[in-house]
């Protein structure tokens, strides 16, 4: 008998075809994809570049639990084990398995009243990071796939978006929907470096350099003499990026952090992996996203979030110190967020399933209101009572943050779509 | 005792508490059966009486109640509030408390040979106690502090020989500890790693850990928990248990059934060589019976819930079972409970 949805993992790797085809894909698609129209898209938001606002997303997969987290019940059936611990706040307690992010919660805006209703995981997981309900016609762009794309830096030679999720479980690569394959994310997945991104054995860097002078030189009579000129420059971006990734193996590479940082971070894999993230963050990758899997407890939930609540506080806390330190918090948005949360009745497996009616999420960095906890549910957790949020509120929060109004609109076809979904509003409390 | 027929398992009798009962024990004397668990309160079950149901009699923790030991009219229980409580049975009087380790308190064992109690907490310590007293007698302290993977680690099992020689304890990464009463010497350290999964892509959480542990008549020693897990949800691995010759850190024999589940418990009836194991997970409750010649189960019962903790009551013969919402009691008759 299988009583419990699980993941099914699908286990990709970065591939130079598969990179170079993406945008090279997005090069044609800007041209030809079917409904899309470039001339379209919302003008490049040059006042955002020239601040270098940046994301952060912190992807929880499988669902965290809000109990043994951000809205804990103590002393009731519904609240588990674990005693709660007072917060930088006054009068808000957390989980006692945070407390270095207790110490910073005047750094985090907490909303505790999401009610996103879709508990499996792929269509919630397609929720949450698109702030979209599924439609039949249309595929809206993952969260970070817009940022990215609203965010980057113009002439970077770095890429915009770089996803790394080193475990299996939800593992999702960020959907660029009605967007252009151009704004596809770098994947990291099966390792914290790109592969396949050396030159070929026998190939010195002059040879390559002579090869790219040739092709240049070839594009630019094949665009002087035939119609086609923005193919051209889509190629040429390409390979100018291609170009970019191949001398930015040393960002990629934690050897080159000194040994004091790796261990500020921990040696465990989120640790490693949000250094990297803090080091494309301040080397200019506008977006990034860092996901850390096996939150599904179904089964010991407790025995689960003592192991992972621990690591992802220490982790935070020190990210978001390190980016102070750096002065990068300020014009870094950190979006904390899973696909839903877990239940508040504790199953005959100490686990605790899969809820979507009311569960938490955090924030901190740019446009955020530090300190500031929004929303309530019941004395048990089980409905909210103050504050509802629905995921295209989240969405909306976060495109906000960073300045960009979510009610600006991409045209696709014939229809215009905005950023985030018409009915969703900002959740103004926790906004700078 | 009265031989019996595993075939004929049946769910006699079941009686509700609220929330999850972890622990129990039995004073075979009164036939009154005690369990504890989620909500803090110690229940009853009076199961000699014809349609027992379960009485809330005390609640001296405010956290989960982790394990019971009977000690002659006295009910010892110990919980995640870190508290050793002795309690008078008969008028739920808290006799006294001790603040027993620097977090949870995860299991206890009786050693009746010594007049003392062992307990197992999140301090990573083992630690023994007067009985009688209440006063702490010595301190063991060889678990590993985190496992492999630099995260937090538990000790869930203890088990005492009967001779009160031997205390093993079992922690979540698959280690067991033999320590000699007497000397305090850590007597031999075995490593059972089916019993811990962890992988670093595909199952990136520690899952099991060693749950039950059990000294045989012969001194071998029995481990229980979770085989290999399959899927990243948690209890999603065979139900397993092996027997040990820990003197040479020999496996001798492996009990396991493809129902995915964890033994939370074992019991062990050395006249009819017949390991119970029960439990719960991914495919349902379970309760499975082996003898010690085959890796299958000779029968497996279906409980109505997850079992938590049992005890073999010889003389009927029955099981007295505590998990979720509340108790069970399995006879051997084949016979069901007549419904009104």
């Amino acid at each position: 008998m299988r009583r419990h949805s699980t993941c099914q993992p699908a286990e990709h790797a970065l591939h130079r075809r598969t990179f170079l085809g993406g945008l090279f894909g997005g090069a044609a698609a800007t041209l030809t994809l079917g409904g899309v129209s470039l001339a379209g898209e919302v003008p490049a938001a040059s006042d955002l570049r020239r601040q270098q606002k940046r994301a952060l997303f912190i992807w929880l997969a499988g669902g965290a639990s809000q109990f043994e987290m951000w809205d804990p019940k103590p002393g009731r059936e519904t609240g588990g084990p674990f005693r709660t611990i007072p917060t930088a706040v006054s009068g808000y307690r957390v989980c006692e398995l945070m407390p270095h992010l207790a110490a910073r919660m005047n750094q985090l805006a907490v909303v505790r009243s999401l009610n996103t209703q879709i508990s499996e995981h792929g269509q919630a997981a397609d929720l949450m990071s698109t702030g979209w309900p599924k439609e039949p016609a249309l595929e809206h762009p993952e969260l970070g796939v817009v940022l990215a794309k609203e965010l980057a830096l113009e002439g970077s030679l770095l890429p915009d978006y770089v996803s790394l999720f080193a475990t299996t479980e939800g593992r999702r690569r960020p959907a660029t929907g009605f967007l252009s394959r151009r704004h596809s994310p770098l994947l990291l997945e099966e390792s914290l470096q790109p592969r396949n991104i050396d030159l070929p054995a026998g190939l010195t860097p002059e040879q390559h350099a002579g090869r790219e002078e040739l092709r240049a030189s070839l594009s630019s009579r094949f665009a002087e003499q035939r119609a086609g000129g923005e193919l051209v420059q889509g190629y040429n971006e390409a390979y100018a990026r291609v170009r970019g990734l191949m001398r930015s193996d040393e960002l990629f590479d934690l050897a080159r952090e000194p040994a004091a940082a790796k261990d500020r971070y921990g040696r465990t894999p989120f640790g490693q992996h949000c250094l990297l993230a803090r080091r494309l963050l301040e080397a200019g990758v506008p977006m990034v996203k860092v996901a850390r899997g096996f939150w599904d407890s179904h089964h010991d939930n407790f025995e689960s979030h003592r192991e992972l609540v621990p690591d992802f506080d220490r982790v935070l806390s020190v990210l978001l110190d390190d980016l102070h330190e750096r002065g990068l918090l300020d014009s870094t948005l950190v979006i904390v967020l899973s696909e839903f949360g877990r239940t508040p009745k504790i199953n005959e497996d100490v686990g605790r399933d899969h809820y979507a009616d009311a569960w938490s999420c955090a924030f901190a960095g740019c446009g955020i209101r530090g300190g500031t906890v929004y929303g309530q549910t019941d004395e048990d957790g089980v409905k909210v009572v103050e504050g509802e949020a629905t995921a295209g509120d989240v969405a909306a929060t976060i495109f906000r943050a960073v300045g960009i109004d979510p009610a600006r609109h991409y045209q696709v076809g014939p229809r215009p779509v905005p950023l985030a979904k018409e009915d969703a509003k900002p959740i103004k409390a926790i906004l700078a | 005792m009265t031989a019996f027929d595993p075939q004929r398992a049946t769910l006699q009798h079941k009686a509700e508490t609220p929330g999850i009962l972890f622990a129990s024990c039995y004073d075979a004397a009164s036939g009154n059966y005690y369990g504890a668990g989620t909500d803090g309160a110690v229940y009853r079950l009076a199961t000699r009486a014809e349609k027992p149901a379960a009485e809330k009699r005390w609640r001296h923790h405010d956290n989960y109640v982790s394990a019971l030991g009977w000690l002659d009219g006295t009910v010892v229980s110990t919980g995640y509030d870190r508290q050793l409580v002795w309690t008078r049975a008969e008028s739920g009087e808290k006799l006294r408390s001790s603040e027993a380790h620097d977090g949870w308190v995860r299991d206890l064992a009786l050693i009746p040979a010594r007049g003392q109690i062992a307990t197992v907490g999140d301090d990573l310590l083992v630690k023994l106690w007067d009985a009688g007293s209440g006063e702490p007698v010595k301190t063991f302290d060889g678990h590993a502090k985190q496992t492999p993977e630099g995260f937090a680690t538990a000790i869930y099992a203890l088990a005492a020989s009967a001779d009160g020689k031997l205390l093993a304890s079992g922690d979540r990464i698959g280690e067991v500890c033999i320590w000699e009463l007497d000397s305090g010497r850590l007597a031999a350290r075995l490593k059972a790693p089916e019993f811990y999964t962890f992988d670093p892509q595909k199952r990136s959480r520690s899952i099991g850990g060693i749950r039950a542990l059990l000294f045989l008549p012969d001194g071998r020693l029995a481990i229980g928990g979770l085989g290999p897990v399959s899927n990243v949800d948690g209890f999603v691995g065979p139900a397993r248990f092996e027997i040990w010759d820990w003197q040479n850190a020999k496996m001798l024999h492996r009990g396991q059934d493809k129902h995915h589940a964890i033994l939370d418990h074992l019991e062990y009836l050395p006249e009819l060589s017949l390991m119970i194991g029960g439990g719960g997970g991914d495919a349902g409750p379970f309760l499975g019976f082996w003898n010690l010649r085959s890796e299958a189960p000779l029968h497996k019962a279906k409980p109505k819930s997850h079992i938590h903790h049992f005890v073999f009551d010889a003389a009927s013969p029955r099981i007295l079972a505590a998990g979720h919402a509340g108790f069970q009691i399995w006879t051997f008759t084949g016979e069901e409970e007549k419904k009104p």
